[in-house]
């Protein structure tokens, strides 16, 4: 293996990794949150795409810009399917707090719908952006070169999770998140509305989707059947990184960017993937609380 | 009563394909009773200790294709692959399950989730591998030979009728055993409580080993009996989430950790899936998908038990753990 291509493919795998993390962050802070595997994860990715795209080909607004539209619309659709569809749930199991099963089917329901009504409206052609700055990148050196776009998407996807941490760690409404996270009667107690919060969790959790849509949809088109991949790479990632933590979602997604990338230098790139998984095998046989993970 | 029941519905059962000559109909009554016995055969594992797995559609794909490859490359007789397939397909079920119950938490459903798109997206990208042809998207064929019952091939639907009903008695009356042995308490503990399980000294990761064994050995002779009935096999309908997400649907709405609910589940399901298919799929081709979704969503909000319980409680009796199991009433 020539050392140049392997440190192409290792930069390569770094700058999708960040964007898989910041994928992920979704899927870990409601799971954190709500012990809930948000099976339609994917499928919001996929809303998140299609709007920023919709925008600028009948308005031709910058999918940049877009994120103002796209992320509060995710917010919003997260927060009513939570209020609506999951929250009866959590008030049937009270009394006793069974395994998330139900939710997750429940969520793959949505999944379905959410899919294939895309598919029913927009039929199954991949539609994308193109802007005069995707095509761009700039060189490091005389071999590697980053595209303009997809360092964009690498840099924001860190801030933004940045950004999420400190709001958890230091406003009052993250704290009311995390402390209804160790414990929902001790917050329930201290007169948090767990139910509100659980809420705003999940929409929160699908509007970093809107974030990201946007940033991927310039140089990654988008087709109603696109969810599922992202969403199984989300699961991959949340379970490598330590499920619930957000700076292991980063760090699961660099190690899963890396790992697909670097393999895709020897083997084909539908192979490669059976090299995350074993991956994802031996994370939970060795350690199953992920590498950034703490015992749940 | 439950005598009488059970032998009207054998009579009934086996003098079908008297009555139903039409080629088609009779072809429907087989995917019902396919789709019965599959869902059967998941709910070994995951209606009875509670784990959700998405990743069924793997088992029988592994499955079908190791008995058609072995009919294609090898000439071997399905009747002998099949097994083989079974074989595969437990070990490889036993691999995954594996690093999953010994951990507490949602890690069965996301390995067998993410396990299951991998190979198929693998499986439609790999034209050849160490020689064998796999074709990919495109799917495998499987060799016409005429009427070689030797072959697993008959002329006409109905001998297929026949395996495919003595499979779905078969797996019955393995979940009836099961369910009344020491390993079917042990599951239902697991299920209730697997700490608590534990506590009391069930080996709770073996138990589930066990039960996952059962069901993919169950569910790959299922894929390879797909295979030969429409002797054609490719990773989209037989490895594909759609899959597992059918026969995860029909445990869930008929009634999980039960003998009849998943059957009951297939023969309200797969008609009607049938139904929107043909009347409306070639002006809205995902609908069918969509019905399902919100099947679920309204399984899962009002019927968490399934329908068979409703009906258990019209007939009289309390709860799954009554006593008696009427395989009739389906």
């Amino acid at each position: 293996m020539d050392p140049i291509f392997l440190g192409i493919s290792v930069v390569n795998g770094i700058v999708v990794g960040g964007l898989y993390g910041a994928i992920a962050i979704g899927l870990s802070l409601i799971f954190g949150v709500m012990r809930v595997i948000n099976f339609a994860h994917g499928s919001f990715l996929m809303v998140g795409l299609f709007i920023p795209y919709w925008l600028w080909q009948l308005f031709k607004i910058n999918p940049y810009v877009s994120v103002l539209v796209a992320a509060p619309a995710l917010f919003v659709l997260g927060y009513a399917i939570q209020a609506i569809l999951i929250a009866p749930l959590y008030k049937r199991e009270r009394a006793m707090v069974l395994e998330p099963i139900s939710a997750l089917m429940l969520t793959a329901g949505v999944g379905l719908i959410m899919d294939n009504v895309a598919f029913m409206i927009f039929g199954p052609d991949f539609r994308g952006v193109t802007l005069d700055f995707a095509s761009k990148a700039f060189w490091i050196g005389e071999t590697l070169n980053i595209n303009y776009t997809r360092f964009t998407a690498f840099l924001v996807s860190l801030a933004l999770t940045a950004l999420l941490s400190l709001f958890l760690v230091r406003t009052d409404l993250g704290r009311a998140i995390r402390s209804t996270a160790q414990n929902r009667d001790a917050a329930a107690l201290c007169g948090i509305n767990v139910m509100r919060i659980y809420n705003v969790t999940f929409g929160l959790g699908c509007a970093v989707l809107g974030v990201v849509g946007c940033l991927m949809i310039p140089f990654y088109p988008v087709s109603p059947s696109i969810g599922l991949a992202f969403g199984i790479r989300s699961f991959i990632t949340v379970v490598l990184g330590g499920i619930g933590s957000i700076p292991g979602c980063i760090l699961g997604g660099l190690v899963l960017g890396i790992v697909e990338s670097v393999a895709a230098q020897f083997v084909t790139a539908t192979s490669a993937s059976i090299f995350s998984f074993v991956i994802f095998i031996l994370v939970l046989f060795f350690r199953p609380t992920g590498l950034l993970g703490m015992k749940v | 009563m439950t005598l009488v029941a059970t032998s009207v519905a054998a009579v009934l059962f086996l003098a079908l394909p008297l009555a139903v000559t039409d080629e088609y109909y009779l072809h429907v009554f087989v995917g019902i009773l396919y789709f019965a016995y599959m869902a059967s055969a998941w709910n070994i594992v995951c209606g009875y200790t509670g784990q959700l797995s998405l990743g069924h559609s793997a088992l029988s794909g592994i499955g079908g294709y190791i008995s058609t490859l072995l009919l294609i490359n090898a000439g071997l007789t399905p009747w002998i692959g099949m097994f083989i397939g079974a074989v595969c397909a437990t070990g490889v079920g036993v691999l995954v399950g594996w690093p999953c119950f010994r951990l507490r938490g949602p890690y069965f459903a996301l390995t067998t989730i993410a396990f299951a798109e991998i190979l198929r997206i693998w499986t439609e990208n790999t034209e050849e591998i160490f020689g064998v042809e796999l074709r990919g998207a495109q799917g495998l064929s499987v060799p016409l030979k005429g009427h070689a019952p030797a072959l697993f091939q008959f002329d006409g639907k109905v001998p297929y009728y026949y395996i495919i009903i003595a499979m779905l008695v078969g797996v019955m009356a393995i979940t009836w055993w099961m369910e009344r042995s020491r390993m079917g308490f042990y599951l239902k503990a697991i299920r209730a409580d697997q700490d608590g399980a534990e506590a009391l000294g069930v080996n709770s990761t073996r138990y589930l080993l066990s039960a996952m064994a059962v069901s993919s050995f169950l569910t790959a002779l299922g894929g390879s009996y797909y295979a030969q009935y429409f002797r054609y096999i490719n990773p989209e309908r037989n490895m594909g989430l759609d899959l597992s997400i059918e026969l995860a649907l029909m445990g869930i709405v008929g009634g999980q950790g039960t003998v009849l609910g998943p059957v009951l589940g297939a023969f309200l399901l797969t008609p009607a899936g049938e139904i929107t298919r043909a009347t409306l799929g070639g002006k809205f081709p995902g609908l069918h998908l969509v019905i399902y979704g919100l099947v679920l969503i309204l399984a899962m909000l009002f019927l968490p038990k399934g329908l068979i319980q409703p009906i258990r409680r019209l007939l009289g009796r309390k709860s799954a753990a009554s006593r008696e199991s009427e395989p009739a009433a389906a």
